[in-house]
């Protein structure tokens, strides 16, 4: 009992990081991501390869991931992000797409459809993190300092810049700033961000293969940190401990196993619908004002 | 040969995939909807004609008239109930997208409750491909490449000759004069709603017949449309078509060098190359870089 409620609290950890580093993007930067689960994959299999070949240990994995998912974001954020916001969404579900493919068909490396299996035990500073409370431990910390980074960059210089590109680029633009360069940034440490919810899936499940990594799952991201309110700090944790725990609370319902994920999946897309129509702020966003 | 029968086979389905572009690209052309659910009007449209033929019993040309009464009909209630309400006080493009994504979503869903998950196909003696000077082209494969093009004659006209095409015309290019002219702005958009659905009709049709339909294959229709789109040239019609029709006949060389899995790949990896090298695409106004 204990281990499940370490496994539901590791498994919503991970969905609030890749919430709030997707709500960087969204929310502050005005820019509109389709490739989240991509970079989420990148992470999760830089951890997996990394464990299986040399080590398991966190404070390793953790930052090759993130150098890994920034290096490859600006692959596609440089060219994409110097035109308009469409074809940022356009690029990003490209690559998403081309990610896709690449963890499938690369059997050597990622070991196409049936993935990389018996990832050894995490471990930090060299002691196992066999336990599930031990490894819940390091997951609320890593959400923690992720969220706390996400504040501190949104208080300096860069952070208003970011705002004031989401408000108004050309505004931006106009006041001297290289409005292309800080966007790529943007994404780059989105994408590092989010490869650290990667490495703890990847020791989390000891198992990965390209399934887990589906543009669906960029979808139900974006669903968290729309339905909670983009832009807002609390938005997303809030929304990806709603979706998380939605399926719990469906189960309760009398319905064939199998429909439950179809009527998850459809309630939140109707909440999206409704959101747009009478509250696009979300739920923690301010409400729109009348007039 | 087999170079030549995948050239065939690219043109199949890139006359396919560029009528979707052209329906997705009218909807985002005129009226700057980014119009995700385009592949919920292909799902419906497919399934329709699916319950028509194979859970009706019904003939096939009353199947095609349901799916396209219902793609129609689903085009014209989303812009009614939901990209209305959205924009009545200037939706971003932001929350029209997320709000067309949740429509998506919804379709989607229920569609894989109501028919389960995995392939249906419509069988059709229409779909066998015949030997022809060691080529194999099927009936419904020249029935495909011969409407396509009528198709687009019809729309040419339509925009350049008929009142509504070029007021439609004029509310890509500007929606404020288009309303000062007395024109209804709100009317402009339904008829690019339903436009931009019926043309993802045979598409649906034609897949269904050929390799069958799963409830996941929306975004993969919506990719696709985007992606001729862009490479055509976002605002131009002709670009999006012809983007189609080269992403079908690439997708489909790729078999001759490459294993089946990586065609989408190919796919996004042109449109990546668009997007770094021409990001105004094949026909489409100079973008500011």
């Amino acid at each position: 009992m204990v281990n499940y409620f370490a496994n539901l609290v590791t498994v919503t950890g991970i969905s609030m990081i890749l919430a709030i580093s997707l709500n960087l993007l969204i929310g502050y930067a005005g820019i509109f991501s389709m490739a989240h689960a991509a970079f989420y994959g990148v992470g999760a299999y830089v951890a997996a390869l990394l464990a299986l070949h040399y080590t398991a240990e966190l404070t390793l994995a953790v930052p090759l991931a993130m150098v890994t998912c920034a290096a490859a974001s600006l692959l596609i954020s440089l060219p994409a992000l110097r035109v308009r916001g469409e074809y940022f969404v356009a690029a990003s579900l490209g690559l998403q797409v081309i990610a896709f493919t690449v963890f499938e068909q690369w059997h050597s490396v990622t070991g196409g459809l049936s993935g990389l299996i018996g990832i050894p035990v995490a471990e930090l500073f060299g002691y196992s993190l066999a336990s599930p409370l031990a490894f819940m431990g390091v997951t609320i910390a890593l959400v923690a300092l992720v969220a706390l980074a996400v504040i501190c960059l949104l208080r300096t210089a860069f952070g208003r810049d970011l705002r004031a590109i989401r408000d108004d680029e050309t505004a931006a633009a106009a006041a001297g700033k290289n409005v292309a360069v800080i966007k790529s940034i943007a994404v780059a440490i989105s994408s590092a961000l989010c490869a650290v919810a990667g490495v703890l899936y990847a020791f989390n499940i000891a198992f990965v293969n390209p399934e887990s990594f589906t543009l669906n799952l960029s979808v139900l991201v974006m669903a968290m940190v729309i339905i909670g309110g983009a832009g807002t700090i609390t938005g997303p944790i809030i929304g990806a401990a709603l979706i998380q725990c939605l399926p719990a609370a469906l189960s309760w319902l009398p319905l064939p196993p199998q429909n439950i994920g179809y009527l998850q999946q459809i309630l939140y897309g109707l909440a999206m619908v409704l959101l747009m129509i009478y509250r696009p702020a979300g739920l923690m966003g301010k409400a729109r004002s009348k007039g | 040969m087999l170079l030549l029968q995948l050239l065939l086979d690219g043109i199949q389905s890139g006359a396919v995939y560029a009528l979707m572009a052209v329906g997705f690209a009218i909807v985002f052309g005129m009226t700057r909807i980014f119009h995700y659910s385009h592949g919920a009007t292909y799902l419906i449209a497919g399934y329709g004609f699916y319950a028509c033929t194979s859970v009706f019993g019904l003939p096939w040309y009353l199947s095609v008239l349901a799916a396209i009464v219902l793609s129609a009909g689903f085009g014209a209630l989303v812009q009614l109930l939901v990209y209305r309400p959205v924009q009545r006080d200037a939706g971003s493009f932001f929350t029209v997208f997320v709000a067309s994504f949740g429509v998506g979503v919804v379709v989607e869903n229920l569609l894989a409750m109501m028919f389960g998950s995995g392939f249906l196909s419509v069988t059709s003696p229409l779909s066998r491909a015949q030997p022809i000077m060691g080529l194999y082209i099927s009936q419904l494969g020249m029935i495909i490449v011969g409407t396509a093009p009528l198709i687009f004659l019809a729309l040419n006209y339509f925009f350049d000759r008929t009142s509504v095409g070029l007021a439609l015309r004029g509310l890509a290019d500007n929606p404020d004069l288009v309303t000062v002219y007395g024109l209804s702005a709100k009317s402009l958009f339904l008829i690019a709603l339903v436009l931009g659905s019926l043309l993802v009709v045979p598409a649906a049709v034609f897949q269904t017949i050929t390799a069958g339909l799963t409830p996941s294959a929306g975004h993969r229709v919506m990719l696709i449309s985007l992606a001729a789109t862009i490479i055509g040239g976002i605002g131009s019609l002709r670009g999006a078509g012809l983007g189609g029709l080269l992403l079908g006949v690439a997708e489909s060389l790729s078999f001759w060098r490459l294993p089946a899995g990586w065609s989408d790949a190919v796919t996004f990896l042109i449109l990546l190359a668009f997007i770094l090298l021409r990001p105004s695409g094949l026909l489409g106004q100079k973008v500011r870089v």
